[in-house]
């Protein structure tokens, strides 16, 4: 674990400084593209912001911070510590996706179960035909529209998690009543592809599992259908469930930057493609460094539990 | 009522008067408004009268004297915004341009006048003006600045052009608390233009009472601050990052820091969900019933991370008032439609530069070869005349736009026809002839030209997608119509930073991009008829080198050289009159010379206010430099005193 993280934050590193240019270049071009040009102050900044010195001598800088003293460095556009930007947002992020995560497990296990149990059924062909618009369509694509019909049907204020008015305000009851009526459609834009494919793995994992001699057994012995369908082939098909948490995390933080810019969460995607494209290298390199340590935290959670649930991974 | 009149003041632009009019303070009983008047009954604030400077502006307004209330609902960026505020509440200078941008008014400083040689310029302050926390505002803050800020290389490595003229950095003394002189010691009759213009804002941008315990000169225990401090190493770091420049986002990022803007932040850009900037109580602008400005208790900035939420959120009816962002041709047609849904209503908006679309070809080319074709006036000449300009405004504009060259636009003092539309007609065959008297008359055979040195003469433009203006798509065209004269051009497709890292290390062909100078900052930024060192502009930069140090850069030929001279000329002018004649001179000369091919013109942009707000600037002039709608918000109000719902 520790040399795969170590490895992840030289590369990190690297991919960062590829690019041509620096943070002050993209400011530069900031500047002159809204007609302001402005030569006199950069050459104040490029001292301020220690840009120029030799690359290894930044990296080892950075790493010493964060071991030594938790120091992430410094955001060079918001001028602040990073560890005061990031944490909120990581919050927001973890929270929606624990909550994605219970809505694919809460949506795809039942579906999953009824549309194998009931192969071939007009109820499966549904959920497979929702399966399959789930998986094929983009979920930037899902979202634009969601916030297209929010806006033009039901009237609501789209994009944030909670309405303006509420927006810098302390946290009472009307305001989380409030998140609510946004929150859901994150999480189900975010969700859907995740439960599509749940759906259909279940499907296929428990289509292979309900056939098997065992299965005839205990329907011989008088099992009640329920029971025996709950206690063995739904539970050897449960893996894939488990080994989601693995990739859920990482998926959502990086892979939902699109998702998170359309529907402007204050999540942490945005605050990375942001820090992407100016070249803001210590919060972009902490972010990458922060959704790494998640996978592999996660991937590890991920086997433990496997091995809890699941025998045969542990003798092996 | 005094009037105060003098010898030799004025003030450039078309009228060119700077009278300094303004109401003597016994004679009216000012008002505040109620938020504020609740502050004073608590004892929180002194009353307004004490507030206000002996002798406040008093602000013209667009349509009728308002009232109090309401907050301007805006959106912003997450980064990289910072204009956004700049423009709305953070242009205040000494001294502004009119809602016209014809003449320089009076605006921090009551009056100034204006040395015989216009190199000297002397400034009256408002006497008894405070700074948003209540500190006095006197000579002394602006002394600060230029004492221990300006001429500190350590705080100021570079010194901005405004405040240096032909014979190096001005010099400012205090000749007592109100009054303060700003000399060139050779003319320099440009400045009040400059001063007005954005970047004049640093005089009056520097606190003393609360930056000069960063300072180590003022403060020898400067260290224990910047310990503090995660974000700086050392008392300098500490200083930049508290008295950041305007147009960075540091400056937004201090709501410490006291200002003399009509709003102050009440938090910092980058880390909040929303922005709120609260009126400030200490505010020096009051309407002609004494009333003292802002009308509009706030202004708040919600974050958002993409232009489309702001377009959602303006349909939704929840932007009062705003043109960035929202101003663009491709958004008219869907904020058109939801105009009844969103209470709102548009505004023109003149973002006119000199054209939006050049051909910035590199006049100092390393190599000799394509340094002598570029530089031969026939093939410029040539290609300007293959370019079809109206198929790609009809492409890439729904021909929204005017073919045209790089050229003050119609409807400026400086306008001459000529310049707008020479060489501008689409027409192959004149363009063949022009390019075999270039001495390209040479081909291969795929048909394409040879250069002198007998290969294929090739050009590579560098192309960024920038403003919004589709650069890729029109320079597929443009290569198209050069191929149809036996032109080739190939096209690197690249991003910004590194378009504009080729260029300023002149190592390019050629690039897209567009210019300023469309209006009356031809005479202050004139960055594509002089050669003049700049971020985004370069199609002569060792030229430009030159012309700030003859030392460095290149020497550049006789008739660039009197460009020079020409324009320098312009900056010693003592009169408004002069000063066109002169600058008309540098245009007639630069012309002549076509140095950059212009290919369009846009047309206005506009912006949207709800149908309750009041005194909107219409239409609205603005530019790269001239950061409005800024001075003339604080005017701006809601009918009924609140929002619409």
């Amino acid at each position: 674990m520790v040399p795969t993280l170590l490895l992840v934050s030289i590369t990190t590193f690297v991919i960062i400084q590829l690019p041509p240019g620096d943070y002050l270049d993209s400011l530069a071009a900031e500047m002159g593209e809204s007609g302001v040009d402005n030569t006199a102050v950069l050459e104040s900044l490029r001292r301020q912001y220690g840009l120029g010195e030799p690359f290894y001598v930044q990296y080892f800088k950075w790493m010493r911070g964060i071991l030594l003293e938790g120091d992430f460095g410094l955001s060079f556009e918001k001028n602040r510590p990073v560890t005061d930007l990031i944490w909120d947002r990581l919050g927001w992020t973890f929270g929606i996706s624990i909550m994605t995560l219970l809505f694919i497990w809460l949506t795809a296990l039942p579906i999953g179960i009824y549309s194998a149990v009931r192969k071939y059924s007009v109820g499966d062909y549904v959920a497979t035909f929702f399966g399959f618009i789930g998986l094929a369509i983009p979920n930037f694509l899902l979202a634009l529209v969601m916030m297209y019909v929010a806006f033009k049907f039901f009237g609501q204020s789209v994009g944030g998690l909670v309405s303006p008015e509420y927006l810098g305000e302390p946290w009472t009851w009307a305001k989380f009543v409030d998140l609510l009526k946004h929150i859901w459609m994150p999480i189900v834009v975010v969700g859907t592809s995740g439960a599509a494919a749940l759906i259909r793995i279940m499907r296929a994992n428990l289509l292979d599992e309900l056939y098997r001699p065992y299965v005839v057994t205990a329907r011989a012995k008088g099992m009640t259908e329920f029971q025996l369908l709950l206690r063995y082939p739904v539970r050897v098909a449960l893996n894939p469930f488990i080994s989601t948490i693995g990739w859920i995390l990482p998926t959502l933080v990086s892979g939902e930057i699109i998702v998170a810019v359309v529907m402007n969460l204050p999540t942490t995607g945005p605050l990375l493609l942001r820090a992407l494209l100016v070249q803001d290298m210590f919060l972009a390199g902490s972010l990458i460094l922060i959704v790494s340590m998640l996978t592999v935290v996660g991937t590890l959670i991920s086997d433990v539990l496997l091995a809890l649930v699941d025998p045969r991974i542990r003798y092996q | 009522m005094r009037i105060r009149t003098h010898k030799r003041l004025w003030a450039l632009g078309a009228a060119g008067f700077g009278l300094a009019l303004a109401a003597g303070p016994a004679a009216l009983a000012f008002e505040e408004a109620p938020m504020l008047q609740e502050k004073v009954k608590a004892g929180e604030l002194p009353p307004v009268d004490e507030r206000l400077p002996m002798n406040p502006l008093v602000l013209e307004v667009v349509e009728q004297t308002g009232e109090y209330g309401g907050t301007i609902r805006r959106a912003i960026l997450g980064g990289g915004d910072q204009h956004n505020m700049v423009r709305t509440i953070g242009s205040d200078n000494i001294v502004r341009w009119d809602r016209e941008w014809t003449e320089v008014r009076p605006n921090i400083a009551e009056s100034w006048e204006v040395s015989e040689d216009a190199s000297s310029f002397t400034f009256k302050l408002r006497e008894g003006m405070r700074w948003s926390d209540g500190e006095p505002f006197t000579a002394d803050d602006i002394v600060f600045w230029y004492e221990d800020v300006f001429l500190d290389t350590r705080l100021t490595p570079n010194k901005d052009s405004t405040f240096v003229g032909p014979d190096g950095p001005v010099e400012v003394r205090k000749i007592d608390d109100v009054t303060v002189e700003f000399d060139f010691r050779t003319p320099n009759g440009l400045f009040i233009q400059n001063l007005a213009y954005g970047f004049g804002y640093h005089p009056a941008a520097f606190p003393k009472h609360y930056l000069s315990q960063f300072h180590e000169k003022y403060n020898p225990d400067v260290q224990s601050l910047v310990d503090a401090e995660p974000a700086a190493a050392d008392w300098i770091q500490l200083f930049n990052l508290k008295a950041g420049p305007m147009d960075t986002p540091l400056f937004w990022q201090n709501p410490d820091r006291p200002t003399l803007h009509a709003w102050h932040l009440t938090n910092a850009y980058g880390s909040t969900d929303r922005i709120v900037a609260e009126r400030n109580p200490f505010y020096w602008k009051v309407d002609e019933a004494g009333q003292q400005l802002p009308y509009v208790d706030r202004i708040t900035y919600d974050q958002v991370e993409d232009v489309e939420t702001i377009l959602l959120k303006a349909f939704n009816g929840e932007i009062d008032y705003m043109l960035r962002h929202l101003g663009r041709p491709a958004n008219k047609a869907a904020l058109t439609d939801n105009m009844d849904r969103g209470k709102y209503g548009f505004f023109d908006v003149g973002d006119l530069p000199a054209n939006i679309m050049i051909l910035m070809l590199n006049l100092n080319h390393k190599d000799p070869v394509k340094r002598q074709v570029i530089n031969d006036k026939n093939f410029r000449v040539g290609l300007s005349h293959a370019v079809n300009r109206q198929e790609i405004i009809d492409l890439l504009y729904f021909g929204s736009g005017t073919p045209a060259q790089v050229a003050p636009r119609e409807g400026s003092e400086l306008y001459k026809e000529w310049y707008a539309k020479q060489f501008t007609e689409y027409d192959p065959d004149l363009a063949n002839e022009f390019l075999d008297k270039a001495g390209l008359n040479e081909r291969d055979s795929e048909g394409f030209r040879l250069g002198p040195n007998g290969e294929r003469f090739t050009l590579v433009f560098l192309v960024a997608d920038v403003f919004g203006l589709q650069y890729p798509d029109a320079m597929e065209l443009i290569q198209g119509y050069a191929a149809d004269v036996g032109l080739d051009i190939q096209v690197r497709a690249t991003d910004r930073s590194r378009l504009i890292d080729l260029h300023t290390s002149n190592e390019q062909d050629a690039y897209l991009w567009n210019c300023s100078g469309g209006q009356a900052d031809a005479y202050t930024t004139p960055i594509c008829y002089v050669p003049i060192v700049s971020n985004s502009v370069s199609w002569a930069r060792e030229w430009a080198a030159w012309g700030v140090d003859s030392n460095r850069g290149e020497e550049p030929p006789e008739a660039v050289k009197e460009i020079f001279a020409a324009y320098d000329e312009v900056k010693a002018a003592s009169g408004p009159d002069e000063l066109r004649e002169r600058m008309q001179h540098v245009l007639d000369l630069s012309m002549e010379q076509f140095f950059t091919i212009g290919l369009v013109q846009n047309d206005p942009v506009f912006g949207i206010a709800r149908a309750n707000v009041r005194n909107v600037p219409n239409p609205l002039p603005i530019a790269g430099q001239l950061w409005f709608p800024a001075p003339y918000t604080a005017q701006i109000y809601f009918e009924g005193g609140d929002n619409l719902p």
